[in-house]
């Protein structure tokens, strides 16, 4: 047998995808996250770290904080009354809900995409545009433009169309406009909300080899419904659950984070094994 | 939940345990014509095999399909990649199995000295306990029943090795020689047994901790 072949095979599974994060490649510490809307405790106690040029997925079942956690990350619940975020998200060292934070800049640096497409009622080349405009960043709008749609993918299908309404595109075009929207203002952090939920499985197919692709330039955070989909694309799964409290509520909890190939193939807790197995969640 | 799948699932574990006994009873088969020097019955040993590769191939058949349509992960994907290994191991016991009975009718009409004979079935009877020993600890997922199976597999290695002892003592007559090679091929094939009953014991280890690793290392011994 060669050392390879000695190795466990855990550890040849990790080291046949990518070497190991290291402290430096923290983008995201989470720590003692926890989410109120009103009364009622929405998610409890959130440790983890999200890794630079990674794809970190979280999976779980309806109800278990997943989109609420995600949100947290560019400060979008604080679009919603009665939404209350205790505990610290730190971004690149600094907390993205310290005191004097501007969360406009924080959506800029940490952009969004929907579970449905939302592109704006306007031409394929304004959608783009939008947010470059807003941010006032005049320079070669065209070449933004271009280079968005390039690396979503999107270029070759509509650049003799650039003028024509959004809303002519097909479902997976929309999806990939509105990634191309958000790349535009070059953000270093993309968070995905069920990206793929709406859409055929080519698609999600050509979503998921773009989401490849960017990770290269990005770090990718993405909700999906679609375990397989985590087992196609993510380096690092998320799994979270729901406790009922005593008074009836149920509460989201982060249950087990680890490396994918672990988490579909020897989940450390039982609650994984039985939501990913499908036997019950 | 996923009822059809576990149903699935339950049967191919089914299937191979099937598999196994089928082996053993052509592994009894084969030393009892070894012992009766029986062609005959060593004829029905090679013909059983077909019977035993149709299982093969419907567990092979069964364990794609349902990585096919079920994409199993976690334990169960454990579970369906250990019943295909498993199943792999127990075709290769029933071809030694087939070696044996062929090297039986060889050996007619003479046959072997009653001093090799007990040696075959003793080490027959080891190879038997072993492969019970490993598919019950799989049935049971008792990593450390699986264990015991390498000092098990010592002492058919050291029957192995004492009986080359026995073949030397045969003489060195032409006829003595051949039946001498002969016997130590029939060891050999039994004691190929007791390693495949070893790695079906690896697949439970793997099956309950997640982690695979041989439980000797030739190449690397501790």
């Amino acid at each position: 047998m060669t050392d390879l072949e000695r190795k466990t095979s855990e550890e040849v599974a990790a080291t046949s995808t990518e070497a190991a994060p290291e402290e430096a490649d923290i983008v995201f510490e989470v720590e003692g996250l926890r989410v109120h809307y009103g009364s009622k405790q929405a998610l409890k106690d959130v440790d983890m770290r999200i890794y630079r040029n990674r794809v970190t997925a979280f999976i779980g079942p309806s109800g278990c904080g997943k989109s609420t956690f995600i949100r947290c990350f560019n400060r979008m619940n604080d679009l919603i009354v009665g939404a209350k975020v205790e505990g610290r998200i730190v971004y690149h060292g600094e907390d993205l809900y310290a005191n004097g934070v501007d969360p406009v800049e924080v959506r800029r640096r940490i952009g969004m995409v929907f579970q449905k497409p939302n592109p704006f009622p306007k031409s394929i080349y304004d959608n783009v545009a939008f947010g470059v405009r807003v941010l006032g960043l005049k320079d070669d709008l065209d070449g933004r433009v271009e280079r968005a749609l390039r690396q979503a993918a999107l270029w070759e299908e509509v650049h003799q169309r650039l003028n024509d309404n959004a809303f002519g595109l097909s479902g997976g075009q929309q999806q990939r406009l509105c990634i191309a929207r958000c790349l535009a203002i070059d953000p270093d952090v993309i968070l995905l909300d069920e990206p793929c939920s709406a859409l055929d499985p080519i698609s999600t197919s050509a979503i998921e080899d773009l989401i490849d692709q960017l990770k290269k330039q990005y770090t990718i955070v993405i909700v999906t419904h679609n375990m397989q989909q985590a087992g196609r694309i993510a380096d690092h799964t998320a799994f979270f659950s729901v406790e009922t409290q005593p008074d009836g509520h149920r509460t989201g909890v982060l249950v087990e984070y680890d490396r994918t190939n672990k988490i579909f193939t020897n989940p450390s807790d039982a609650r994984t094994e039985g939501y990913v197995t499908g036997r019950f969640g | 939940m996923r009822e059809e799948f576990q149903s699935g699932l339950d049967r191919l574990e089914r299937m191979v345990q099937e598999m196994s006994d089928m082996c053993a009873r052509a592994l009894h088969d084969a030393l009892a014509a070894l012992q009766s020097h029986d062609g005959a019955s060593a004829d029905d040993v090679i013909a059983f095999d077909d019977d035993v590769d149709g299982h093969f191939i419907a567990i092979e058949r069964g364990v794609e399909e349902l990585i096919a349509t079920q994409a199993p992960v976690a334990g169960d994907l454990r579970l369906a990649l250990a019943i295909l290994h498993i199943n792999l191991h127990l075709e290769r016991i029933a071809d030694q199995c087939v070696n044996i009975a062929k090297l039986t009718k060889l050996s007619e009409p003479v046959g072997f000295r009653p001093q090799l004979v007990d040696a075959f079935v003793e080490m027959g009877s080891r190879a038997e306990q072993m492969l019970r020993v490993a598919m019950d600890s799989f049935a049971n997922r008792d990593a450390e029943r699986a264990e015991t199976l390498t000092d098990l597999d010592e002492l058919i290695d050291e029957e192995n090795k004492a009986l080359s002892r026995k073949v030397i003592a045969g003489g060195t007559s032409v006829e003595a020689q051949e039946a001498g090679l002969r016997a130590m091929l029939i060891s050999r094939c039994i004691e190929r047994i007791g390693d495949n009953a070893v790695d079906i014991g690896e697949q439970t280890v793997f099956l309950v901790t997640g982690e695979f690793r041989e439980f000797t290392d030739a190449s690397h011994p501790s």
